[in-house]
């Protein structure tokens, strides 16, 4: 008991000793302190906010063999250099688009490209890129679709339904792949059989979420067909061929949500 | 001959390719090795086989440099053993990561030091050849030793002879059923198949024996027993090793069969008399067994108080120094610094119920992948090696193929033809009780629904599938007992095109994994059906023999299907999920050794007790 008092008389002597020395220091003084101090404090919140509203990510997501690594190193060095293969890892880079960089004009934001496996097991990473997106790139195998039609389609369900994409209205740009090769399909049919099937896949899907919930909203006006066009967010359509280098409508894209 | 090697970013891109090989590869082994092996938590493995669609086999080899995030990759064909490939990829890397620099992409000056390497490789391996007779005469015998081996694994008669043969070529067998790991001699794999074939045929010839007597005691005591069956089967497998033991002596012989058969019919009369024979044979090695165990445990007290005295020092300076290194950040992760917290992890897993094969593998792959790795700063291994772990339970458990059946529904029948399931999985684990509450679950969504009743053995499976079926109001398919249920499940799906049924669940009889004329039931049932959904029925119970029930199955029914591409297991439905609170591991388990996702999750007594699997949940209670 003793000890304890004998710290309280300590503790209030300190205390009266600070509170002689803050007399001593002007006013004047005291106010700046604070003020710089606010001010300080304020200017990195508002640092920070602005970071985030200001996001100049673009994540590009498809399916494993539709050419995304192919297109990220397109779109950064304006070449594939010897091939790739199926990625264990996102690659990320920030970087101006290889056909700007050319051009030198000085004065343009470099984008953050992050290109996402498409192998089903890595998907979850896609979920850790998505609250910084400022636009997505979904790319589509246009030589190999209709083989992979279901499984496109429910990795697009997936994308257009998460929370993190439907509140912040993210644009979506389809970005059909491989055109060069002659056998490709259009992007006008890619459109169309993307919609019927995503009006089977909102049906039963309607019926599962009740067990889990996995897609945070639902697609589209309930009782008309499906298109496009009823996202929220903006869905675009784009052709692109990652081997010969033929990416202008992805870059238009990309240089029209960063700036 | 060496046909590629390359070297690639773990994001995917080719840095450098060896050029002068420039051969075609046919197929695509390599996304193929990334898809279905590095990908899925396996590259603990030495190589991978890959059988490329004209006719070409490679074997593949790989290592990784974790720092830097680089994959070397080497292929070869298989019937060549290139004993210096391991070397060669060892000193690649080495080689490759000095001159590394990752915004370079393009590495046309390491063609001269990779044609180096090679030389110097293949001249080390050349030498080992010329100074090592001996050691290949050695290798022959292991061969032929590994091709009884798998003789034995293939019949998977004797535990304790499989268990050898495991020792000898474990990982080759893992990989494909047992093919050869690439490293054998060509006459070491003819002779193995040679093995494996007659194996096969005096494996089939005994069964039908075996059957047949089976089933006219079965006559004789009439079907109300139902317990006999579990005796028979006992009694089988019991007799089994006596009868291997001839078996394994007639094949190296080449006596004819007849005699086999002359040898096996005796035992099968006189089961009773070889039971007690092997029941005291079992009681001894058991006593060894123990004395073993009981010295080896002395031996470990004496170790642990030696390993007590000179512990204290070494923690102190470990607690300093790993405090240092948590804030400075390591240099690069050992394998050493990896392995207490790896230990730790995997008891953990193991106290939640995962096989310990699984938790084993996992943490081996998780050491390949952290193994060399830059530790960040303020940071403990053990967290690092957690979240590794995470991220790999992540990628195992989030489902390869969608586990939409609603959908596949309704693709089926715009095509007109009813959706199949069927229910596999061994006694007692809930298979007709989980089909009643999958098929109101598929009434609630407004399919229609039918039952096929084939589980023709036990008596009043037929009985209690009606029940279900009136309470839920659904039609039901029947043709009573004795009848070959791949036979009902074929009416059954004409049945349900006939009335336009939507959904045909079919029930089979409960059968253990390693019962071969069920198992072939089943197998027959599946290729004659070829349904659209094969799902495991599997209690969440289970521990290890997790690993052995689904593995089996899908082996046999890869084995004894006549279809050159077998349907395996599609999907797995875990049953009493509410009786096991966080021993959530079974689920890990299955869906790691099979590949294939969880569907449904059976938590209760109700009809409304299905539920999907939450990945999330699992995960932390598996970490927790």
């Amino acid at each position: 008991m003793e000890g304890i008092e004998q710290w309280k008389t300590e503790a209030q002597q300190w205390l009266q000793q600070g509170i002689e020395y803050a007399h001593q220091i002007p006013p004047t003084q005291l106010y700046a302190a604070v003020a710089v101090l606010l001010f300080t404090t304020l200017l990195l919140l508002t640092i920070r906010l602005l970071k985030r509203t200001k996001s100049n990510t673009i994540v590009l997501s498809g399916l494993s063999g539709s050419g995304k690594t192919v297109l990220f190193y397109q779109l950064r060095d304006g070449s594939s250099h010897q091939g790739t293969v199926t990625s264990m890892e996102p690659n990320e880079g920030t970087f101006l688009l290889h056909s700007e960089s050319a051009k030198q004009k000085g004065n343009i934001k470099p984008v953050h490209v992050v290109d996402v496996p498409g192998h089903s097991r890595l998907r979850p990473k896609l979920d850790e890129f998505l609250p910084q997106a400022a636009g997505i790139v979904f790319v589509v195998d246009a030589l190999e679709f209709l083989p992979n039609l279901s499984a496109v389609t429910e990795y697009l369900y997936d994308i257009l339904t998460k929370a993190s994409v439907v509140k912040r209205k993210l644009p979506v740009l389809i970005c059909c792949n491989k055109t060069d090769k002659v056998t490709a399909h259009t992007k006008e049919f890619i459109r169309k059989q993307l919609e019927k099937e995503i009006e089977k896949l909102r049906v039963s899907r309607s019926g599962v979420s009740d067990a889990d919930i996995a897609n945070d909203y639902t697609l589209g006006i309930p009782g008309e067909v499906f298109s496009f066009s009823q996202c929220i967010n903006k869905v675009t359509i784009g052709e692109a061929s990652g081997l010969t280098g033929e990416i202008s409508q992805v870059e238009e894209f990309i240089r029209a949500h960063v700036k | 001959m060496l046909e590629q090697l390359l070297i690639f970013t773990r994001g995917g891109l080719i840095l450098w390719t060896c050029k002068e090989l420039g051969n075609a590869l046919k197929g695509s082994p390599i996304d193929t090795l990334i898809r279905s092996c590095l990908l899925e938590e396996r590259s603990g493995a030495a190589s991978y086989n890959y059988d490329a669609p004209g006719a070409a086999s490679y074997t593949l080899k790989w290592t990784f440099h974790n720092e830097l995030g680089l994959v070397f990759v080497a292929v070869y064909q298989r019937i060549l053993h290139l004993l210096y490939v391991d070397e060669l990829l060892e000193m690649v890397k080495r080689e490759f990561s000095e001159i590394y620099d990752p915004k370079r992409v393009e590495y046309f000056d390491f063609d001269e030091t990779f044609r180096q390497l090679r030389k110097e490789a293949e001249a080390r391996a050349e030498e080992l050849r010329k100074v090592k007779p001996m050691g290949n005469d050695g290798r022959k015998q292991q061969v032929v030793k590994k091709g009884s081996g798998g003789f034995d694994g293939g019949n998977k008669k004797n535990k304790s002879d499989a268990k050898e043969a495991d020792g000898d070529d474990g990982k080759g067998r893992k990989l494909e059923n047992g093919h050869s790991n690439g490293n054998h001699n060509v006459v070491g794999e003819g002779n193995r198949g040679m093995g494996l074939a007659n194996g096969k045929e005096n494996a089939r010839s005994n069964n039908g024996a075996f059957d047949v007597s089976k089933l006219q005691k079965l006559k004789s005591k009439g079907v109300k027993k139902t317990t006999d069956t579990s005796v028979v089967v006992s009694k089988g497998s019991k007799a089994d090793p006596k009868k291997k033991v001839t078996k394994k002596n007639r094949v190296w012989d080449d006596s004819p069969k007849d005699a086999k058969l002359d040898f096996t019919d005796p035992v099968e009369e006189n089961g009773n008399e070889n039971i007690q024979v092997m029941a005291a044979d079992q009681g001894e090695s058991m006593m060894d067994k123990e004395e073993i165990i009981s010295s080896d445990s002395e031996e470990d007290e004496e170790d642990e108080e030696v390993g007590k005295d000179s512990k204290p020092d070494a923690k102190k300076k470990g607690w300093f120094s790993s405090m240092f290194q948590s804030i400075a950040g390591k240099a690069n992760l050992e394998k050493a610094d990896l392995e207490p917290a790896l230990k730790a992890l995997k008891d953990r897993l193991m106290t939640k119920n995962v096989a310990e094969e699984i938790a084993e593998k996992l943490c081996e792959s998780v050491a390949a992948s952290l193994e060399g790795k830059k530790q960040a700063s303020f940071t403990r291994i053990s967290s690092t090696v957690q979240a590794a772990m995470e991220e790999a339970l992540v990628r195992i458990l989030t489902p390869r193929r969608s586990i939409d059946i609603l959908r596949d529904v309704h693709a089926a029948r715009e095509q007109r033809k009813p959706y199949v399931v069927v229910f596999v999985g061994v006694n007692g684990v809930g298979k007709s009780t989980n089909l009643a509450k999958v098929a109101y679950w598929l009434l609630q969504h407004k399919v229609s629904v039918m039952m096929a009743a084939c589980d023709t053995f036990r008596s009043g499976a037929v009985e209690q599938l009606r029940t279900h079926a009136r309470r839920l109001q659904i039609p039901i398919f029947e043709k009573g007992y004795e009848k070959d249920p791949a036979v009902v499940a074929k009416e059954a799906i004409q049945e349900a095109t006939r009335n336009g049924s939507d959904v045909v669940l079919v029930d089979t009889a409960g059968r253990m994994q390693d019962n071969e004329p069920l198992m072939r039931a089943l197998s027959k049932l599946i290729y004659l059906n070829n349904p659209d959904l094969v799902l495991f029925v599997g209690e969440a119970l289970v521990g290890n023999d997790a690993v052995d029930q689904l593995s089996k199955f899908n082996q046999k029914l890869a084995d004894l299907s006549t279809s050159p591409n077998p349907r395996l297991i599609d999907g797995i439905l875990l049953t009493k999920f509410d009786t096991i609170d966080d021993k959530v591991g079974a689920a890990l388990s299955m869906v790691y050794i099979s590949g294939s996702p969880v569907m449904f999750v059976g938590c209760g007594q109700s009809y409304t007790d299905l539920k999907k699997l939450n990945v999330k949940a699992i995960i932390k209670t598996l970490l927790k």
